[in-house]
């Protein structure tokens, strides 16, 4: 397999505008005879699609909802950065360039954070000209709001809704083409592989959600903007219905996955409060703005919060990272509250959580400020805990929340099978081992808006494409591929539930390759996911039939999939003998707990090939060079 | 350009011509009140109004505003049947339990409330206007010469049966108007935070008002207060 | 606590339906609703029965996915709170509870709680959107648009466009979603382009899509997960008028 990234030569500031002058142009009367297929319609999706569309491709886009609006990019809470520099605060795209990079703690690509920094000025237009509701201030122009891993206010909202404006901004520019008859919009359809013919990407198997009938959809490329597989944990605060199915497939088609094992925890969640639980939620970092965190210093104390006396209480992120303090960055702030857990001084249920105190931003600026601020966000609380949160402090927890890892692709988002683009949390190029809040917005929207438009065309370009049709030997097969699996995970007719299975398989994961791993149980996670993926096999009941709306099945068949994928991010974080971002290996740490990073053996992106059912991947290493930043520890202290 | 008949067709312009043939229905309540209480003024006030309007014109004026009235009536009924059918339609099946929130019993029963009213309006007609209904009070002169308007309500309104008639189709328009005044408003877009409120207080409280107005005359006269 | 859920059974679109009485035993009051059904479909699966269909995603209360008319209200009791958000500590031991589909000709029934609410999807395309092709646009800050409007169109803006307010309308009229849009674009200068078409064609498809007409009842205001407010449907009313008279 070769890995090319393709990253043009040249500065750094000037590799996407030169390469944007080198690639080849498809004329507006031929560009209407390439046909997309776009799977996924998140932010990255639907503004890829509605782009191309606009640009006169013929684009069809397949979402597994019933409308392309309920992406789970919806729930972003807090912002979108962007380097406008609108507060005179010293930002610009070379220092959003550097808070990326360092924030991921050098294990992502200069020049493809560099083009993300500099595009994202244009997402903020672009949003603003689609009516995106963006909060103003009063005289009229836009408001920030700072968020971790940055010491500049950059961030653009719209109240606590941020994803969910983005999200119909493109949702409406997506609706306009399909409309105008420009996209063909496919709602509840499932993509259960891609279709590789002479070794290029040329349509994928989709699969009805209502009526259960499997077909092909040819075309000239196809672009993946799936989102991530955080759901392996089961538990964590993506929806429901995340799942890693396309992009692996499309791995085991032949694509390369980049570094499974970074996994972001992101430290502001609700915690757990029982078995039954289906999901986490997340509440937003923004929150860090005016809340403090902090916990007993004395272990095992069980006092109401407003009964421990300031001298008791330790603000262990104002405490440990002075210049950061509570904006520390998530995968920091996540382990420090592991840690003070680990130690036996964890609040609530179980000792599991932490204080997220906002008394002195209310003794501060009022109850009405942090009302207009977090309004939404304390009422989520209150109905979920049926705590008040401007009387007692939140209890948070760490949960797993966005994979920086996913498939492998270059500079122009095309992974190592051509005309398979990857776009979005799918891919894994931008973020290195750490995403910094507010930068999931950015790059969704980036990748469709402002880079696979050029890139795509690029391709196109260089010709060479045949036409091919449905009935191509290689679509036969992998329709019937998919259609033997459906079956063969109606017919095992045993006793429990595809949810059980997921959530035991989740637990393993949490356990053994969550925020903090080692080799010994990362060994036996080895060990067990095998096991499980058997028994799931021999004793899974998946009910009804596969002709109708079955949502156990749909669920089953996302479970096969986390059931191998899980092994695959074992296994990258067992070689990673490193502790980088979110993936904290405890053998590599320093004396005060901090992550160590090992430069001279890890600067790398760690490419996996699939190579067979029950053999195990191979490991490819594209080297990521360093020229115009240093490698430095990173420290928020 | 969307054509003159996909505009009338649609639910909001029908909304519209509810709204406004509403408004301008209840203006004539207002008008057909003030004529009323003029019994509290005695028959000479009653008659002398009631010839006045006959007259005025030469008669042209109480045409005009009779076909006015028709032309209003119509298109408020028909818009009212046909947004209910439409509207029924659009729900089809129900769910089984349904608990209101912020609907009245006004709110869901326009269409009857409606319904009834009409057939009010043609017995009202036939009572007062064509003399059908109890045509034994109709027939009167006064000492002038002038049909005895007067004498014919006093008549009329000593008889229990017809009081109970009337007193139940004003209750059954203030029902309707309860939520109808308020509701034209909103339909016709006038709404601002600041006003929005106070037509929502308002509309109840003139539909209330607008009926014990009807209602003082027939209870004024079967209580013997009017008309000896 | 102990429950009986009175649940709506259909097992395709052709199937007439019928409620369905289940017991559920050991409920957490800490459970979420959904939770709380998810408990039922692993028992229901367990025992070999088909568990019962409905939509949900993010849990969170803005994906607009799950829906459910729960005794009589779209998203249950609590005003403001989709069914994800809403928890069991709202009930008590030994309720009786009636969860049904959204009703409306507009939205039919695909399976037992999944109703298809791609008419929605089609308002959206007749004309929910600012024209603006990527790469058209100017500086964000170029255009001042006051906080008080900013903050009126993200009032609307917040739609998550779920159906409550469609499945709580006894005319299963959709003003209230189709005014929020109209009235989060109309109030932007980004919008005013498009205003009048825009109302005129989204509200067509609207009756087109086979929704009823408003009768002011604000059971849609009451109903809506993110509390827009009717005013909107008041402001579209305007505005599609306005569109007759001013659109040439």
């Amino acid at each position: 397999m070769e890995l090319n990234s393709h990253i043009p030569s040249g500065p750094l500031a000037e590799k996407w505008d030169k390469h944007k002058a080198e690639l080849k142009l498809v004329n507006p009367a031929n560009k209407r005879k390439f046909s997309v297929i776009v799977v996924g319609t998140g932010l990255a999706g639907a503004s890829a699609a509605a782009t191309l569309a606009e640009l006169g491709y013929q684009v069809t886009a397949v979402t597994y909802h019933d409308s392309p609006r309920r992406a789970h990019s919806i729930a972003a809470q807090g912002g979108i950065n962007a380097a406008k520099n609108y507060q005179n605060d010293g930002d610009s795209v070379w220092r959003l360039f550097y808070d990326t990079i360092k924030g991921g703690d050098f294990r992502a690509r200069e020049a493809n954070v560099h083009r993300l920094a500099q595009v994202s000025v244009n997402i903020i237009d672009q949003c603003v000209a689609q009516g995106v509701p963006f909060a103003r201030e009063y005289g009229g122009t836009l408001s920030n709001r700072s968020f971790g891993g940055a010491q500049v206010s950059r961030t653009f909202y719209a109240r606590g809704q941020t994803g969910q404006q983005l999200l119909l901004g493109a949702y409406q520019a997506l609706s306009r083409q399909i409309g105008l008859g420009k996209v063909k919009m496919l709602n509840k359809k499932e993509m259960m592989d891609v279709v590789v013919v002479d070794g290029r990407a040329r349509g994928v198997v989709i699969r009805d959600l209502v009526d259960g009938s499997i077909e092909t959809l040819m075309g000239d490329a196809v672009i993946l903007a799936t989102g991530g597989y955080g759901n392996t944990f089961y538990l964590s605060t993506n929806a429901k219905a995340c799942n890693v199915t396309a992009a692996y497939r499309a791995y085991k088609r032949g694509a390369a996955f980049a570094n499974p094992c970074f996994t972001q925890i992101h430290p502001t969640c609700i915690p757990q409060s029982g078995d039954y639980q289906s999901k986490l939620t997340l509440m937003s970092e923004s929150l860090r703005n005016d809340g403090r965190i902090w916990v007993p210093k004395k272990q095992g104390d069980t006092r109401a919060p407003g009964d421990i006396p300031e001298n008791e209480r330790d603000y262990y992120l104002e405490r440990k990272y002075p210049s950061f303090g509570n904006l520390s960055p998530r995968d920091i702030a996540s382990r420090a509250a592991k840690e003070a857990c680990d130690d036996g001084r964890g609040v609530g249920p179980g000792g599991k959580g932490v204080y997220l105190d906002f008394s002195d931003a209310i003794r501060r600026l009022g109850q009405p400020v942090i009302e207009d601020r977090y309004g939404n966000l304390f009422e989520m609380y209150e109905r979920i805990t049926g705590e008040n949160p401007y009387e007692v402090p939140m209890r948070i927890y760490p949960a797993v929340h966005y994979t920086m890892g996913g498939l492998w692709v270059d500079y122009n988002l095309m992974s190592n099978i051509p005309g398979l683009f990857v776009l979005g949390e799918a891919n894994f190029s931008d973020h290195g081992a750490n995403r910094l809040g507010a930068s999931a917005l950015m790059q969704g929207l980036a990748d469709g808006y402002f880079v696979i438009p050029y890139t795509i065309g690029g391709y196109f370009a260089k010709g060479g494409l045949t036409p091919v049709s449905a009935d191509a030997p290689e679509a036969r097969a992998a329709v019937e591929e998919t259609t033997t699996k459906v079956q063969q995970l109606l017919g095992i007719n045993g006793k429990r539930t595809a949810n059980s299975f997921h959530r035991e398989l989740g637990k393993i994961m949490w356990d053994k390759c969550g925020m903090a791993r080692n080799a010994k149980g990362l060994n036996e996670a080895l060990q067990e996911i095998p096991a499980l993926r058997e028994e799931f096999w021999q004793n899974l009941t998946v009910p009804g039939t596969g002709a109708q709306l079955n949502q156990s099945l749909e669920h089953a068949s996302r479970v096969a999939d986390f059931m191998e994928f899980a092994e695959l991010m074992v296994r990258d974080a067992l070689h990673r003998e490193e502790s980088c971002g979110g993936h904290f290996r405890e053998e590599y740490q320093t004396e005060d707990g901090e992550a160590k990073r090992n430069d001279a053996d890890f600067t790398y992106v760690a490419a996996w090939e699939y190579t067979g059912a029950g053999s195990a991947p191979t490991l490819h290493k594209e080297p990521l060079v360093f020229e115009n930043v240093e490698l430095a520890t990173r420290s928020y202290k | 350009m969307r054509s003159f008949g996909e505009v009338w067709r649609s639910t909001i312009f029908q909304k519209w011509v509810m709204a406004i043939t509403g408004i301008l229905l209840v203006l004539f309540l207002v008008g057909h009140l003030s004529g009323n209480l003029l019994i509290f003024l005695g028959p000479d006030a009653m008659n002398g109004y009631a010839v006045g309007l006959r007259e005025l014109f030469h008669g042209a004026a109480l045409w005009i505003v009779r076909l006015g009235l028709i032309v209003i009536f119509v298109l408020h009924v028909r818009a009212g049947i046909v947004l209910s059918q439409r509207n029924r339609k659009a729900k089809g099946v129900r769910n089984q339990k349904f608990e209101a929130r912020s609907s009245t019993v006004a709110s869901r029963s326009m269409i009857y409330t409606g319904l009834l009213l009409l057939f009010y309006v043609v017995y009202h007609l036939a009572h007062f206007t064509w003399g059908a209904a109890h045509s034994e009070f109709y027939h009167y002169t006064d000492a002038l010469g002038r049909h005895d308007v007067y004498r014919m309500v006093i008549e009329s309104f000593r008889q229990p049966t017809i009081v109970a008639t009337y007193v139940l189709a004003m209750a059954v328009t203030g029902l309707h108007l309860n939520h109808a005044i308020a509701s034209a408003f909103q339909t016709l877009g006038v709404s601002h935070p600041r006003y929005t409120p106070l037509i929502k207080t308002a509309g109840p409280a003139v539909s209330i008002l607008l009926v014990l107005g009807f209602l003082s005359v027939p209870l004024a006269i079967a209580f013997g207060v009017v008309g000896g | 606590m102990n429950l009986r859920l009175h649940i709506w059974r259909q097992s395709g679109p052709t199937d007439t339906g019928m409620m369905k009485t289940y017991d559920l035993a050991d409920v957490s009051e800490h459970m979420s609703f959904l939770e709380m059904l998810d408990v039922l479909n692993e028992q229901l699966s367990e025992r070999g029965e088909e568990p019962v269909a409905f939509e949900h995603d993010c849990r969170e209360g803005i994906c607009g996915s799950c829906g459910m008319v729960i005794n009589g209200r779209p998203h249950g009791p609590l005003p403001r709170t989709t069914a994800c958000q809403l928890h069991m500590r709202t009930f008590k031991d030994g309720d009786e509870i009636y969860i049904e589909p959204w009703r409306a000709r507009a939205f039919p029934v695909v399976r037992d709680l999944v109703v298809d609410r791609s008419s929605f999807d089609r308002i959206i395309q007749s004309g929910g959107f600012v024209s603006v092709n990527t790469g058209n646009a100017q500086d964000g800050n170029t255009l001042p648009i006051s906080k008080k409007d900013a903050d009126y169109a993200m009032d609307a803006a917040a739609c998550i466009g779920c159906g409550a307010c469609v499945a709580a309308c006894p005319n299963s009229s959709a003003m209230l979603f189709t005014s929020a849009k109209i009235g989060h674009l109309g109030a932007l200068p980004q919008g005013q382009a498009e205003r009048y078409d825009r109302a005129e064609n989204m509200v067509l498809t609207m009756d087109a899509e086979g929704f009823g007409a408003c009768t002011n009842h604000y059971e849609c205001e009451a109903a809506c997960p993110k509390g827009i407010s009717a005013d909107f449907i008041a402001r579209m009313n305007r505005d599609f008028v306005m569109a007759g008279l001013l659109n040439r």
